[in-house]
């Protein structure tokens, strides 16, 4: 399995703080890779880094050989890379059938074909299997702002899925879920990896989530890597253990 | 749209049509400055309201359609050539000066185009022998097209509110395609909008042009109306006249533009009791609005309308388009 | 050479007057997220003060004081309360259309309250010629710039070296650090309202023997404090000090041997520059783009 993403040495600094000091990982097809670590450990940061939202101060992205370190999110998002936010992104006053056109939009046509053209063909189709795929169908022409917060996580999610990306990065995807809902998220996610062959690569809290889900895990500690391998090896290993202080056994 | 919103829509489409036949020639002239202002307003309700960005160019670009109009059409050019020219000219000019500035920080487009303001004024003002400077260019023409002449006040409102109908219908089209769409995002959460793909430069870029050829086309409409113009009438005055006019309406709101410019334009005679205070009423006003609902007039009724609809038990309308809390 | 010495000098006390109200107006920016597009009103206003309290009879000096107190009260601490607070609530935008707003209204109020028409205002020092080098060099000139130096060295002292100064520049470089901190953060804030006020006051004193005391001064005045902050360096005060001198100077030498009619074109040139080539202006830094 080749390596879809290479991050080399990244590094960010803000100020005097130092978020990421030097973080080297790849990313290879088609695993579901989990980055973990405690609070402040720059998991968010990192990703930022890596998806054009921040330039690093130090370091390289290359997606399948390709330079992409402080390409705009936008453009990146066209070469295939997608992803979740922290804080919930939908936009409250579209109807769930609008935000996934509106995710799906920019990603065919030109700009003259999307003020002139029918570049909304197909798009219509593409969102309604979305809903379905998310079972959100009995939801489709509300607006998103009337969702439940479960309801518009999975939304958030689809949302990124539109453009039928490559690689999708979630960040804390599980944060603020209900355990049903969660179980009903890990199973989509699970069943859209196996339908697509996409790559995925996840930071989130929720131990349970990330072993369950993950094949292969990082784990983040005051910005740098300090262990690697699978959810089991990562459970046993002291080094994480002693990082999060004794937490890194998941409550009962 | 809503029912209340589609009724109040109709009643004030019947009055722009049948209100002149009422009024004096003073008036109709108010009426007519109105439907002009009005267009440029629509243009900064893009860049600002859709786009989020502050232009302080709006009036230097009602300025260039206007001195655009006055010299072609004397020079032999036909008035509509000379209409969408001044429109072309605009979209250009705010594209040349739009694309290096919105690589840069968000407030600094507002300090780049107060000081193309100013610059502009300063070329229309020493250039005299294209813009006869400070005397200014006097009896413009009100054109004749296809055989109608304009020239009566009558005849000249209803080309003025005419072509208002033609463009926001333009622009309402607009904003129902993807762009619109693209807008929205832009506006709601750009950050979210990049990750999806949106390239928020670029449609910011777009609703800058475009609000600046509507400028444009403003100042075309403009000049035939006053018959005379000069520099002083387009510098940062108009440019926060307009600005004010699309805040205090509702930004972002498609009849934002429409409320913001009636009130401006007869504040003053509304205001006839304050007599010289009307400015500072105005002024104080404003900023009141923006303590209490910053996104104007219709947001005040949108809010209203959504509190009533509340109470009433129903799930909540909105006022047509698009345009809530920031 | 002797009349480049002259246009120099000169060039320094405008500038420094410019510099006066630039650093107020990105100390309002730092602090607050207050991008004040009435600076120029501010600065305007405070003469109009002056002159009243002469009028009623007040000695020069004491009307000067006066003047300064009332821009404190009203430019700095209703400005604050009155409007930054419950505006800022609704965000940035809202604000910055208020301070239009506001500008519009101070000027008016200045025409309707007191007069449309342009007021002589008193000098600090008589105005005699100096002669320096061989240039001739007004008095008036000199105390400018004397009073503009005394300010800035106090101002950059008060930053600085004192404790209450340090605690502003945390609080308006990191406001939550600053409250970990146990700085009382809205005092700053308001400290560095009043402290502008105190500054366009002064920058008011200076210019008006100039310029004469006039409703409509506050647009070029203004527009000088944006384009020195930005030239400057928006985030940074010594940038603003920066700005304002070079500001002051190209603004003299242009006057002189470029074509009078664009005067006022050179430097919004250099603004267009300095915003397309270094957005953060000489001095200052680049802001990051946010999540």
């Amino acid at each position: 399995m080749s390596a879809l993403l290479e991050v080399s040495d990244l590094c960010k600094s803000f100020g005097g703080v130092t978020a990421v000091a030097g973080v080297s990982f790849e990313v290879r097809e088609r695993e579901i890779l989990g980055i973990i670590g405690p609070n402040g450990s720059g998991k968010s940061t990192l990703f930022n880094c890596v998806l054009g939202q921040l330039r690093p101060s130090a370091g390289e992205v290359r997606l399948e050989g390709k330079t992409t370190t402080g390409m705009r999110p936008c453009d990146l998002n066209r070469l295939g890379v997608s992803r979740t936010f922290q804080m919930l992104q939908v936009f409250p006053q579209l109807s769930v059938r609008d935000n996934l056109i509106l995710a799906g939009q920019e990603h065919r046509g030109s700009m003259v074909t999307r003020l002139f053209g029918r570049s909304d063909a197909g798009l219509a189709e593409d969102a309604e299997r979305m809903i379905e795929f998310f079972r959100l169908s009995h939801l489709a022409g509300q607006q998103a702002a009337e969702l439940s917060y479960g309801q518009q996580k999975l939304l958030d999610v689809a949302m990124g899925f539109m453009a039928g990306p490559r690689l999708v990065l979630l960040d804390e995807p599980a944060g603020g879920v209900n355990p049903t809902m969660l179980g009903e998220l890990r199973e989509r996610l699970e069943a859209y990896h196996a339908e697509r062959g996409a790559t995925f690569v996840v930071i989130e809290h929720q131990m349970e989530f990330v072993m369950a889900l993950c094949t292969r895990v990082l784990v983040l500690a005051e910005g740098r890597l300090i262990a690697e391998g699978t959810p089991a090896e990562i459970r046993r290993n002291q080094i994480v253990i002693d990082a999060y202080l004794g937490s890194a056994t998941p409550p009962a | 749209m809503t029912r209340p919103g589609a009724v109040a829509l109709a009643i004030a489409c019947a009055a722009a049509v049948a209100a002149p036949f009422l009024l004096k020639s003073f008036g109709i002239y108010l009426l007519s400055l109105w439907a002009v202002l009005a267009v440029a307003a629509i243009g900064l309700n893009l860049t600002l309201g859709y786009a989020g960005q502050i232009s302080l160019a709006q009036g230097a670009f009602v300025g260039i359609g206007a001195y655009c109009v006055a010299l072609l059409v004397p020079a032999g050019v036909p008035y509509p050539v000379a209409f969408v020219s001044a429109g072309l000219l605009c979209f250009a000019i705010g594209w040349l000066l739009g694309y290096p500035a919105l690589r840069v920080q968000h407030h600094y487009l507002a300090f780049i185009t107060l000081a193309f303001t100013t610059l502009v004024f300063l070329v229309l003002r020493n250039e005299e022998w294209l813009t006869n400077g400070i005397y200014g260019i006097n009896a413009i023409a009100r054109p004749t097209l296809l055989g109608w002449s304009t020239g009566r006040p009558l005849q000249f409102y209803f080309f003025c509110l005419g072509a208002l109908a033609v463009i926001a219908l333009a622009i309402r089209w607009m904003l129902r395609s993807p762009w619109g769409r693209a807008f929205v995002a832009l506006r709601e959460n750009p950050i979210r909008a990049l990750s999806l793909g949106v390239d928020t430069r670029r449609y910011t870029l777009i609703a800058f042009a475009l609000g600046a050829s509507l400028g444009g086309l403003s100042g075309a409409l403009y000049a035939p109306l006053v018959q005379f113009i000069e520099p002083s009438s387009f510098g940062l005055g108009l440019s926060f006249n307009l600005l004010l006019m699309v805040i205090v309406g509702g930004s972002g709101f498609f009849f934002g533009p429409f409320v913001g410019a009636l009130i401006a334009v007869l504040l003053p005679e509304w205001l006839r009791i304050a007599e010289g205070y009307y400015l500072m009423a105005y002024a104080a006003g404003v900023m009141a609005l923006m303590a209490f609902c910053p996104s104007g007039v219709l947001g005040l009724i949108d809010r209203a309308s959504k509190a009533i609809a509340a109470r009433r038990g129903f799930g909540a309308p909105t006022l047509g388009i698009e345009r809530p809390q920031p | 050479m002797a009349s480049f010495i002259q246009l120099l000098v000169s060039g320094l006390a405008t500038g420094a007057i410019y510099a006066l109200i630039a650093v107020g107006f990105t100390l309002l920016w730092q602090a607050s997220q207050t991008i004040n597009f009435a600076q120029g009103e501010f600065v305007m206003l405070p003469a109009f003060f002056v002159l009243a309290a002469m009028n009623m009879g007040a000695p020069f000096w004491l009307a000067a004081l006066i003047g300064i107190a009332l821009s404190v009260a009203i430019l700095g601490l209703l400005f604050k309360l009155i409007i930054v607070d419950p505006i800022l609530r609704q965000g940035v935008l809202p604000l910055v259309i208020s301070t239009i707003a506001l500008s519009l209204f101070l000027k008016e109020s200045a025409k309707d309250f007191y007069s449309s028409q342009a007021q002589p205002f008193p000098t600090l020092v008589p105005a005699i010629d100096v002669h320096i080098f061989g240039a001739v060099v007004s008095t008036q000139s000199l105390a400018v710039l004397a009073v503009a130096i005394v300010t800035v060295v106090a101002l950059h002292l008060l930053l600085a070296k004192t404790r209450l100064g340090r605690s502003m520049q945390a609080t308006a470089q990191n406001p939550a650090l600053a409250v970990i901190l146990g700085i009382p953060v809205r005092r700053m804030v308001l400290l560095t309202f009043l402290l502008n006020a105190v500054l366009v006051a002064i920058a008011s004193i200076l210019v008006s023997p100039i310029y004469l005391a006039k409703f409509s001064n506050g647009e070029t005045l203004g527009l000088a404090a944006f384009l020195a902050a930005i030239i400057g360096g928006f985030n940074q005060v010594r940038g603003a000090i920066l700005g304002g001198v070079i500001l002051g100077v190209l603004d003299n030498l242009s006057a002189a041997y470029l074509s009078s009619q664009y005067r006022g074109a050179f430097p919004l040139l250099i603004l267009i520059v300095v915003i397309l080539i270094r957005p953060q202006g000489l001095l200052g830094r680049l802001e990051e783009r946010t999540v």
